[in-house]
């Protein structure tokens, strides 16, 4: 019995302490050395998030490099998929169109009699904020967050909690930012929550990633029904997004309300930065 | 000549894996596949795992450190966290190394489960208690789980990546 526990603790020591020919630390030596980082980094001093802000910068740079192989088959394999389904999509889009020749006709009405009211009650319209392109540098899956970086930073203005948009539609916010680059977390992400509003009822709910393509909607009011045509706004109630940014549309996904994003997170590659504070356009 | 270009031949190969780690952990390369819902496995630990336990002098533990930082940079995790868990991987390797005279295939991979439960204890203790980070168990079970049962399909390729080396280097 003795001889067995000597033996556990010999096993023990030697793989903690021992040194191969070629290892230069023991185990042991560099375990203590990651709690101590861990603990430095989680403490949140000024001087070790400076550092860390500058290994990111630095390791983001190097990790877009390496990245080119895999970005390249990426794209080779979406051209070749994308040119076998254009055919498919011409007649899609044919189809589409006549639609929209025929809806083209309500809709000149309606945006008629907006603007006329818009007149009535003074209403300034303003439909541009003031954003800055980006490219996504680095977009890598992990259990822990869906989130993906930019290439600007601080440098660019770009300030912790600012809407992110692609082609006018809302995909995340700024959760970390570097001098010459920045992390998005997505809205597909379990951590991020954000109130928005669904049309045509007004209806509010908070949009919840949950790790999947579609984020849930949840504290929906009660015998909510999705309709037809539900689209899916930020409401800007939580006091940092702009009311109004498109989103996505519900849909009814067995038993839960879901939303199907405008801008599919997993296919961008420019992002714009949403650089007005809230409080900038808090009037409109 | 010949000498010098058959030693860094050498050197490449036997540099392999820790580039491979090393890529794994600094690119793009995805192991996380959330559009089939549940397919996801660290390849960064399989290959910790196998390593350390079968060549510890192809990839050092100063690399190991250093690979978990980048890790963690890259997947904006608190600095430390995957060096600690991938350190801890590699000490049950290195255990299981001393304490077992002949290792095969069953023995590493029943092995592997106590490095996976450590590994993973380790990283949920530490985002849990110490970050903001919302964490869905199932999928990291899920990881877990595929993580064990591949195991054997790289243990067998590592294999014969390994003689190949052996090969090489007794010509």
């Amino acid at each position: 019995m003795a001889t067995s526990r000597d033996d556990f603790g010999i096993a023990i020591r030697s793989a903690l302490l021992q040194r191969g020919a070629k290892q230069k630390f023991s185990l042991f030596v560099l375990i203590l050395l990651s709690i101590v980082i861990f603990v430095l980094d989680t403490i949140d001093l000024k001087p070790v998030k400076i550092l860390r802000s500058a290994i990111n910068d630095g390791v983001y740079r190097v990790s877009a490099i390496t990245s080119s192989p895999i970005k390249a088959s990426r794209a080779t394999k979406d051209f070749f998929s994308e040119h076998f389904s254009v055919y498919k999509e011409n007649e899609k889009l044919k189809a589409e169109l006549e639609g929209f020749r025929k809806k083209n006709f309500n809709t000149l009405y309606l945006e008629t009699e907006n603007r006329s009211l818009q007149n009535i009650v003074e209403f300034k319209q303003k439909t541009k904020y003031n954003t800055v392109t980006s490219k996504i540098i680095l977009d890598k899956n992990s259990p822990y967050l869906n989130s993906v970086v930019i290439n600007k930073g601080s440098n660019a203005g770009i300030l912790l909690g600012m809407p992110v948009l692609n082609k006018g539609n809302l995909i995340g916010r700024i959760v970390e930012v570097n001098y010459t680059s920045s992390r998005i977390l997505l809205l597909n992400d379990l951590n991020s929550r954000i109130p928005v509003v669904i049309s045509p009822n007004g209806s509010q709910a908070i949009l919840s990633g949950s790790g999947e393509s579609m984020p849930n909607l949840q504290y929906l009011p009660e015998n909510f029904k999705i309709g037809e045509n539900n689209l899916v706004f930020t409401s800007g109630k939580d006091g940092i997004f702009f009311s109004g940014i498109s989103v996505g549309q519900a849909v009814s996904d067995a038993g839960t309300f879901k939303v199907k994003l405008f801008s599919d997170p997993n296919q961008i590659n420019f992002v714009n930065v949403v650089l007005d504070k809230y409080s900038d356009l808090k009037g409109f | 000549m010949a000498l010098v270009i058959k030693g860094f031949q050498e050197k490449i190969f036997r540099l392999i894996p820790l580039f491979l780690l090393f890529y794994i952990c600094i690119s793009e390369f995805h192991t996380q596949f959330y559009y089939w819902k549940i397919f996801s496995f660290n390849l960064q630990m399989i290959i910790i795992y196998y390593w350390v336990l079968r060549d510890p002098d192809l990839i050092g533990y100063g690399f190991i450190f250093i690979a978990g930082l980048v890790n963690d940079v890259i997947l904006s995790l608190p600095l430390g966290i995957s060096a600690l868990v991938y350190l801890l991987v590699s000490f049950v390797a290195a255990y299981v190394r001393n304490a077992t005279v002949r290792s095969s295939l069953t023995t590493d991979w029943f092995t592997f489960v106590i490095a996976i439960f450590f590994g993973n204890i380790t990283y949920y203790f530490l985002i849990k208690k110490y970050t903001q980070i919302q964490i869905e168990y199932v999928f990291i079970f899920y990881e877990s789980l595929f993580t064990f049962i591949l195991y054997p399909a790289f243990w067998g390729l590592f294999e014969i990546y390994k003689k190949f080396i052996n090969i090489k280097t007794k010509k």
